[in-house]
């Protein structure tokens, strides 16, 4: 709401117990523990090594893209295409692969190549062009939709199993060692939150993503180059959903086309859970990433208690609602 | 160009619903003769009338949003939901048919109380109300009906098919008519009532409208509602149309209800809105839709030319509001 | 005082109908704070303005060390070493405080900012100016004076030679500004040449060695301040121009009914504990400084902002005013200064402004009666002459003046007994002021009570029956229009307060 009084953010200094960057991350790594401890406590079931796995199998393809979409949030924008994105992006790659003999490497190059190429676009139709960040993404969102079923034909792409030629890249994510899964994947996921983390924190990219979503103005006029800054947090998010759609194709049999919608939730939510501020200019990636994990232990957690993974979509949209409610009291209580 | 905008005439029915005909009737005419005349017969007019009767109502609903410069992309999957949890009830349940469709109405209200609620009273971004408002009617649908399809009854079911007869009776397009009659008894509100007044006012600037003492939490929550009533009656003519619905979809129906909105003339910045626009931006939408079917096009295309077409008239209007400061 | 750093002279600006800068001259001089003084509108933001590039000038030249230059943007400005703290500060909140000062220009070790260097840096900064700030700290966290003392760091930072003030101190506690009185002297030591523009006239005798008064964009002269006393500022503020036809005498008849009474009033800092009784009648004027805190006042009476307490009657009966909605329905109207952003809907018609405040009355349930709707526009139309082709034109084509009577037809709809005006003629040309008088006279005389915040002294002493005359959010005066001068009002607008 406009008010005419400018905004003096009457900074108090004695911060609060439950301090808004540490504390939000702390309070939801509780919750991941908690949450892993009650599914625990209420399934036999869920106390298995082949959950843990499951877990971590949900969270290659969510967690990479929650970690590029905080970059929209951060300059308070946002990114809805990234779910039918991911799924666009594996399909034409594992097209190329599986009907025209493409080395799986090229394969996987494509996809990351098409991922970068909508994060531009989508920059430039929010930066440059003006357009509202959801609405250019929902159009966007649509397109990549249309675009995978259009290449494929219709059919679901089975990117090579394990055993097959070229199927390399899964074990990128999980190898086989005396009959058990080894996810291996999470080692690279942490690696490229501390990589990320590293980028938001300490390179001239992560600070002007910030700086825009904190005050786009005040940063322009101390000669920053805004817009260039703006169009990269969406190709930083095109690049980790082209991560993501190579995360999603080594975990899963196949890749359909249609699917996707909803995905954007799970990253979104995962952000927001994580601190990250719907205002812009608030979050961490490791904050990000531990939002993740609340997302998935529902995923894959609620079927074990009696409830279908469709609880999981009716609750995460609740948990998010809840999480930008959070947001707006803490503001109102740091305007005052 | 100029003389012929401020043509009084021209000026009265509105320069951009011209264009908007002009692009229907061109369209019509390519697509009869791309199809060798395969196109006129009245099957096609009326197969994408069918389009056009539910696409229309959601249109009208996010219209009503839109113009208080929010946005709701939950119209889709709320309006499944709305026709799977009421054809649920109807076909396993045996609720009576009436109080089914009356199922679907209260959804779609219901829906919009929660999104008009949170973005009104408690300033939530109606992007992120219109996410989680998605998912949540995805979930709670596919909860209901355990993940299956819906049938709900055919034209023959003697006891309960007559709802049918809501979209086309012996041929005769009673659809149209209904979607005319709501469209009109939209029209009404959006310009001559109070709601509409504020709505739109608010849209433009909330803060003085705020400042003349108006409720503008309200009239703001007032408008998802109604796009939340206009949803329920949608489901009720996409299965009175195809009688099929499917869990967990839903979603490619935001973009072109939204499409037929803005193409129609409505700000995406809030407090310009035109029913008689919506309208006519929804019959090229069912126009395009049914064209692609008929030249045997991919259907996919029309998620990448829907989404373009926003695209473009969004960001026209981005820049007339530029060229005007 | 050392050497002349900034020479300005015979600088003059022109905006559409208003010649803001007519031939001003300044001179600063290395190691002196020179205050740049005048009422509100003389031109001293403007001058500035020029100066750093954000406005061109339109003739007159600007000497700094030596040369002729012409700075196009602040950026231009910053790096010859021209820098301006802004009264509204320009920060990115989430950041940290060394961010925030580095922000454009950072440190790098490959491809990683180096924020320790950048903290280090701030550090050194800061110990230069003799205060404590962790750099590290979030901007947002930091009390406004804190923030204003990281503007002025960052300022240092861009090796400025010439620091320019604009109204630091409006902001800040009186420790806080003991601390950056500390800062300027620290700075004026060290051979900067400082421009310090303010309204408090105790500070300017504390700090400040030279004063330059503007007055209607015109240059008025420059004094050493030491020589000089408040009463000889004052005089060259106001000037000896005539007023037009000043009200002499208060013309609400005798015996009017009280309409109005507000009691302790708090709201935030800027409202402290004002009260004030408002008659039948009656134009109580409302004068003081920018952010004095009148604005303030009207919206927490009006409900437009939180009040924190205080009471308020009409007609006698106390009542409780949350939201603007309260406040319309006991009968009070509010026309806001800025038309544009609070008081009409530009992109809606005359009659659909009109009739905003008050809709219900022209609705038959639901639907709105266009006619009459219609009928109300035009009788307004014509009553307040106000200039449109018809009420159908939208108030975005009409001008400044016409868009005021828009809003003063939307009360009248509303049949609003207390209408407080918030500088009523701001941006309206000459002669639609005049009709703007000549109607709120009217207004007055039919037995409306009006309230007028203004901060024109002409204004003031040509229309209010009585004047409250407010100062950093207190009210430090009460005057009958009989013994009000230009001198005493301004005396009380810039009491000292201790």
């Amino acid at each position: 709401m406009a008010n005419k009084t400018v905004s003096k953010t009457a900074g108090t200094n004695n911060r609060s117990f439950i301090d808004r960057m540490g504390g939000q991350k702390f309070i939801v790594i509780l919750i991941v523990i908690a949450l892993f401890i009650l599914f625990c406590a209420m399934s036999p079931q869920f106390r298995k090594y082949t959950t843990v796995v499951s877990i971590l199998d949900y969270s290659y393809y969510i967690a990479l893209m929650a970690i590029g979409v905080t970059f929209p949030l951060l300059t308070a924008g946002v990114d809805l295409s990234i779910g039918t994105g991911l799924i666009c992006y594996s399909l034409i790659g594992g097209y190329l692969i599986v009907h025209h003999d493409w080395p799986t490497g090229a394969g996987i190059l494509v996809t990351i190549l098409i991922g970068v190429v909508f994060g531009v676009i989508n920059g430039c139709l929010v930066a440059l062009m003006d357009l509202p960040a959801f609405l250019a993404t929902l159009c966007t969102c649509m397109i990549t939709r249309g675009l995978g079923s259009i290449v494929v034909g219709g059919y679901g792409i089975p990117w090579p199993t394990a055993t097959q030629p070229g199927g390399w890249f899964r074990n990128i994510f999980k190898i086989q060692m005396d009959g058990m899964n080894i996810p291996i994947g999470f080692l690279w996921i942490v690696l490229l939150v501390i990589i990320m983390s590293f980028v938001l924190n300490h390179t001239k990219v992560g600070r002007y993503t910030l700086a825009i979503g904190s005050n786009k103005e005040a940063t322009r006029l101390s000669g920053v180059n805004v817009k260039f800054y703006h169009v990269f947090a969406y190709v930083i998010c095109g690049f980790f959903t082209g991560l993501a759609a190579i995360a999603y194709s080594a975990i899963f049999p196949t890749v359909q086309p249609g699917s996707g919608a909803g995905f954007e939730l799970d990253a979104i939510g995962g952000a927001i859970i994580g601190g990250v501020s719907m205002t812009g200019g608030v979050g961490s990636i490791t904050g990000t990433f531990a939002g993740v994990f609340v997302i998935c232990l529902l995923k894959t957690g609620l079927p074990f208690i009696g409830l279908t993974a469709n609880w999981q979509q009716i609750i995460t949209g609740l948990v998010l609602i809840a999480s930008v409610l959070i947001d707006i009291l803490n503001r109102k209580k740091e305007g005052k | 160009m100029e003389a012929i905008k401020q043509n009084p005439l021209v000026k009265k029915v509105g320069f951009n619903r011209i264009v908007l005909c002009i692009v229907l009737i061109l369209m019509y005419a390519l697509f009869c003769a791309l199809t060798g005349g395969n196109f006129v017969g009245s099957s096609r007019i009326l197969s994408a009338l069918n389009y056009a009767y539910f696409l229309g109502f959601l249109s009208l609903g996010v219209t009503f949003v839109i113009a208080t410069g929010g946005i709701d992309f939950s119209i889709g999957p709320v309006m499944f939901c709305c026709a799977l949890i009421a054809g649920f009830s109807l076909v396993t349940y045996g609720v009576p048919l009436p109080a089914a469709l009356l199922i679907s109405l209260v959804i779609g209200i219901g829906f919009g109380i929660f999104n008009g609620y949170l973005v009104a009273y408690w300033s939530v971004p109606s992007f992120i109300t219109s996410m989680a408002s998605m998912n949540i009617a995805k979930g709670l649908a596919s909860v209901f009906t355990r993940t299956q399809s819906v049938n709900w009854p055919q034209a023959n079911d003697t006891a309960n098919g007559w709802y049918r007869y809501l979209v086309r009776y012996n041929d005769i397009p009673v659809g149209l008519i209904i979607l005319i009659v709501v469209a009109v008894i939209c029209a009404v509100i959006l310009n001559k009532t109070k709601m509409g007044r504020y709505i739109l006012c608010l849209g433009s600037n909330k803060e003085a409208v705020r400042l003349s003492g108006v409720n503008v939490k309200k009239w703001e929550m007032m408008a998802y509602i109604l796009c939340g009533l206009l949803v329920g009656i949608s489901a009720i003519f996409y299965v009175g149309a195809y009688t099929t619905v499917q869990p967990g979809y839903g979603d490619q129906y935001n973009n072109e209800a939204i499409a037929g909105c803005v193409m129609g003339g409505t700000s995406m910045a809030g407090g310009l809105a035109s029913i008689s626009g919506t309208i006519i931006g929804v019959f090229i939408i069912s126009l395009l839709q049914e064209g692609i079917l008929a030249l045997g096009i991919n259907k996919n295309y029309q998620l990448i030319i829907t989404g373009i077409i926003v695209i473009v008239a969004v960001f026209s209007d981005v820049v007339a509001r530029r060229r005007k400061n | 005082m050392g050497e002349v750093i900034l020479t300005m002279k015979g600088i003059d600006k022109s905006f559409p109908g208003v010649h803001a800068l007519d031939h001003v001259d300044l001179e600063v001089r290395k190691g002196e704070v020179h205050a740049l003084m005048g009422e509100n509108g003389a031109g001293k933001s403007t001058l500035m303005k020029v100066l750093t590039g954000i406005y061109k000038k339109d003739s007159g030249t600007i000497t700094y060390e030596g040369k002729e230059v012409e700075f196009h943007n602040t950026r231009e400005a910053q790096d010859a070493g021209v820098v301006i703290v802004h009264q509204e500060l320009n920060m990115l909140g989430h950041l940290t405080v060394a961010q925030n000062i580095f922000i454009g220009r950072e440190f790098k070790k490959g491809i990683r900012i180096d924020d320790k260097k950048m903290n280090e840096e701030a550090k050194k900064l800061f110990d230069r100016m003799h205060i404590d700030i962790d750099p590290k700290e979030t901007m947002s966290r930091l009390t406004v004076g804190k923030q204003q003392m990281c503007e002025i760091a960052k300022a240092i930072s861009h090796k400025a030679k010439v620091i320019i003030f604009d109204e630091p101190s409006a902001a800040l506690t009186e420790a806080e500004i003991e601390e950056l009185f500390k800062i300027i002297r620290d700075l004026r030591e060290q051979g900067l040449g400082i421009v310090y523009i303010s309204h408090r006239m105790d500070e300017i005798k504390v700090i400040t060695d030279r004063v330059t008064v503007m007055r209607y964009g015109t240059y008025v002269g420059t004094l050493i301040t030491k020589d000089s006393t408040k009463d000889d500022i004052i005089n060259m503020m106001v000037g000896r121009v005539i007023y037009e036809d000043p009200k002499t005498q208060n013309m609400t008849p005798k015996g009017s009914p009280v309409v109005l009474k507000v009691e302790h009033l708090n709201a935030g800092k800027m409202v402290q504990d004002v009260s004030f009784e408002l008659h039948k009648g009656e134009i109580l004027g409302f004068s003081g400084l920018m952010g004095a805190g009148r604005t303030e006042t009207a919206r927490a009476l009006f409900g437009a902002d939180p009040m924190d307490s205080g009471d308020i009657y009409v007609n006698g009966q106390k009542v409780t005013i949350k939201s603007p909605q309260d406040a319309v329905k006991y009968g009070i109207g509010y026309l806001s200064e800025d038309r544009k952003r609070y008081g009409i809907v530009v992109q809606k018609s005359v009659a659909e402004n009109t009739t905003m405040a008050d809709l219900d009355a022209f609705a038959n349930g639901p639907f709105i009666d266009k006619k009459k709707e219609k009928e109300i526009a035009e009788k307004y139309v014509e009553s307040l002459a106000t200039k449109t082709p018809s009420v159908d034109q939208l108030v975005v084509n009409l001008s400044g003046g016409n868009q005021q009577k828009v809003v003063i037809a939307k009360w009248l709809t509303r049949n609003c007994d207390i209408l407080i005006f918030d500088e009523p003629t701001r941006g309206i040309d000459v002669g639609a002021k005049n009709e703007i008088y000549k109607l709120m006279n009217q207004l007055a005389a039919e037995g409306k009570a009006i309230i007028m915040i203004s901060s024109e002294m002409t204004e003031i002493l040509r229309m209010s029956d009585r004047i409250v005359v407010m100062c950093e959010g207190k009210k430090t005066g009460e005057l009958d229009i009989s013994e009000a001068t230009q001198e005493n009002i301004m005396n009380m607008a810039t009491r000292e307060i201790n």
